[in-house]
């Protein structure tokens, strides 16, 4: 590996890390891509799910909403609890993981597609369920306003104005972006703990369970526990990932953003950077969410000030959204199925069916 | 003392019989040989023998305990705790999770001065739940007993799990190599390791705990392994890449990495060509003894006849003769099955 494929991803934290501190930060100093953070969160989950233990989920959506509504509940002031956001956040992971460790014990025997069909319904159930119990969720209205107050010991606004630097740069740091540094922080630290669990006799065994699980039931392995791990592991994430984007939008918002679409979005992300390579998922999900929620506007602007196109939709590049975003997964899976940085496992196992006609010539005996 | 013994073991599938009735003891540190013609039967009482099927009648007794999980308290409890929580949960649906909502928590916090307690809401919640009680019991009967059921069921099945079966010292291998082909060698040999490496996993991610200490010991009684089949120095080569006998021998060191008291080959010397048989023939004596009793299919006949200690031979799912290979070598019945009688039909 070169120096270049080993120190990115420290990199890029780093770079991320002094981002809201450079000039060219504008006046909101990176908050744009704290909701970045929490996707790329959410990704990594999803990631732990299909990527390690070979389970296609496609309901990760869920424990991500199960996360914000279990904050929205813990949080809101017409509720009496009012938790602090530590306890609310700790809630919500475990929460998400107890629901994913009972939606999918009953589910263990299915496989494959069967499997992924169970957690689709899994995932339109649960947003139906928070949409309609109107006294817990206040179904559409998403519960309002989440006011957990910041970690104990931070203060939420520092005056710098009396630094001086430059022209308004102490000043306009008044309200520095608290959440930027906090999410960034948890998104650094699961990229760790995953790397730990990866190279841990946990992350072994669901690869071994991935590509054979007779063979590594024979080693001794509990396929059930090992299943359950990975979905406990991948809710819990996922749920971490769900709180955060409460806090964020201050709000849990509309049920709708806990749909389909974002599991299907999610499935994407992990897939387009590399299935199991969590510096892959995470440049997966910063590229096509960075072009989803930033890079559109910004190009939306740019070209109405330089060409002045008049208002249609057409002459907008948020108008052909979709048909850019699905042209370049057409034309990945075409060129380069196995991601944008493939974990070298999978790239070999995506490649197997080539070997196989040399190997079953030598298998005759 | 015997290390397995297979009594009266039966497998139908449909209206096939594979195995009928057959019976075998291996005794500690034998190197005990099953062959026969192809379709015997020889691999499903191997399967049988390691869960992967249930037998259809007969027992199967490792270390002279039967192989099948009896049924403990500690089950009854987890079936009875599990249906607990599913009725919990239905007793929720059943009584409408909003109501009880609105009547425990809403109504109990309706400005933002109001007292709110624990206790007032458990309150309020068994009150609203005693107004519907028909509906509540109804749900709570039902989801108890789906919980109960469905619990003792799937232990049910799991009872001749193949997880289980080499936990308790019973490894094999393959007809078909079976490697994780996409793993190194050496983390083929650590998948096996895996139930020895003491880590909890969650520590591990947390780092902390003696994570690294165990992760290298378990990488040094790899490496220990591999030199003892003879793959040293090729530890970071991908399996599927390997020729073919060393597939074969890391598949063995595979298992042995499971530290078993039974080692089941199937076809071990299969695709091997003379010097390498040869070789593996040492193997296997090394394996013996190294204190595991080995137990093997194969059809090479020399392999068989130079290292067996007994062996037994099966034809259309039966046993026609067991013996040392001397007896067996002179068998007529046995060289009747290999190649056919003199009667002309």
């Amino acid at each position: 590996m070169t120096a270049v494929g080993r120190y990115w991803v420290p990199g890029l934290f780093a770079a991320l890390f002094a981002y809201p501190f450079l000039p060219v930060a504008e006046a909101n100093r990176g908050e744009q891509f704290t909701i970045l953070f929490v996707y790329a969160l959410l990704a990594l989950a999803l990631n732990v799910v299909i990527g390690y233990a070979g389970l296609l989920h496609l309901g990760i959506a869920a424990f991500f909403g199960i996360g914000a509504y279990t904050v929205g509940i813990l949080t809101v002031p017409f509720f009496p609890f009012q938790q602090s956001f530590l306890v609310a956040a700790l809630a919500a992971v475990l929460v998400s993981a107890l629901v994913g460790i009972a939606a999918t014990a009953p589910t263990l025997r299915l496989r494959g597609d069967y499997f992924a069909l169970v957690t689709l319904g899994f995932g339109l159930i649960t947003l139906y369920a928070i949409r309609n119990l109107d006294a817990i969720t206040e179904g559409t209205k998403g519960l309002n306003p989440i006011a957990a107050g910041p970690l104990p010991g931070v203060k939420e606004n520092v005056d710098l104005s009396a630094l001086k630097v430059g022209d308004d740069w102490g000043a306009r740091w008044y309200k520095y972006p608290y959440l930027y540094f906090v999410i960034l922080s948890a998104l650094g630290g699961v990229m760790l703990l995953l790397r730990n669990l990866e190279r841990s006799r946990l992350g072994r065994a669901w690869v071994a369970l991935r590509e054979d699980e007779l063979a590594a039931t024979c080693m001794g392995l509990n396929p059930a526990r090992l299943k359950l791990a990975a979905v406990a592991v991948g809710a819990g994430l996922a749920g971490l990932a769900g709180a955060f984007y409460a806090l964020a939008l201050r709000t849990t918002g509309n049920p709708q953003a806990y749909d389909f679409t974002l599991s299907m979005i999610m499935v994407c992300c992990v897939i387009l950077g590399g299935l199991g390579n969590r510096p892959g998922v995470l440049l997966g999900t910063l590229l096509l969410m960075g072009f989803d929620r930033i890079a559109t506007n910004l190009l939306d602007n740019w070209l109405q000030e330089e060409f002045d196109l008049g208002g249609g939709a057409y002459t907008k590049v948020s108008g052909w959204k979709l048909i850019i975003f699905g042209t370049v997964l057409i034309v990945m899976m075409r060129f380069r199925p196995e991601g944008l940085l493939p974990e070298a496992r999978h790239a070999r196992e995506l490649r197997e069916s080539d070997d196989q006609a040399v190997d079953s010539g030598q298998k005759e005996k | 003392m015997a290390v397995l013994s297979v009594r009266k073991l039966t497998m139908r599938f449909g209206g096939i019989t594979a195995v009928n009735g057959v019976d075998l003891t291996v005794e500690k540190g034998q190197i005990f040989s099953v062959i026969g013609p192809n379709g015997a039967g020889k691999t499903t009482v191997f399967n049988a023998v390691t869960g992967i099927y249930e037998p259809t009648e007969g027992a199967v007794h490792f270390e002279d305990q039967p192989l099948v999980k009896p049924l403990k308290g500690k089950t009854v409890a987890f079936a009875l705790a599990v249906g607990l929580i599913v009725g919990a949960l239905l007793l929720l649906l059943a009584v409408n999770v909003e109501g009880l909502w609105q009547a425990a928590v809403r109504d109990n916090y309706k400005k933002r001065d109001d007292d709110f307690t624990i206790g007032k809401a458990l309150g309020s919640a068994a009150s609203y739940i005693g107004a519907h009680s028909g509906r509540a019991l109804a749900g709570f009967g039902l989801g108890f007993f789906f919980g109960v059921a469905g619990t003792l069921a799937s232990w049910r099945r799991a009872r001749h799990a193949p997880d289980v079966i080499a936990q308790n010292g019973i490894a094999r291998t393959f007809q078909n190599i079976r490697l994780f082909q996409a793993m190194t060698v050496i983390e083929n040999v650590l998948v096996g390791l895996s139930r020895s490496i003491a880590t909890n996993p969650l520590l591990a991610a947390l780092g902390v705990g003696a994570h690294k200490g165990n992760e290298r010991d378990a990488e040094r009684r790899a490496a220990e392994l591999l030199a003892f089949v003879g793959l040293a120095g090729k530890h970071n080569l991908i399996a599927k890449n390997l020729p073919y006998g060393d597939q074969r021998r890391l598949e063995i060191a595979r298992a042995l990495a499971t530290n078993p008291t039974l080692l089941l080959l199937d076809e071990p010397a299969a695709g091997m060509n003379p010097s390498e048989t040869v070789e593996l023939m040492g193997l296997i004596r090394r394996i013996r003894d190294r204190g595991v009793t080995v137990m093997l299919i194969e059809h090479h006949m020399n392999l068989v006849m130079g290292i067996s200690d007994r062996i037994a031979v099966l034809n259309f799912g039966q046993k026609i003769a067991e013996g040392t290979p001397g007896e067996i070598a002179s068998n007529p019945k046995v060289i009747e099955a290999y190649l056919g009688s003199e009667e002309v039909s």
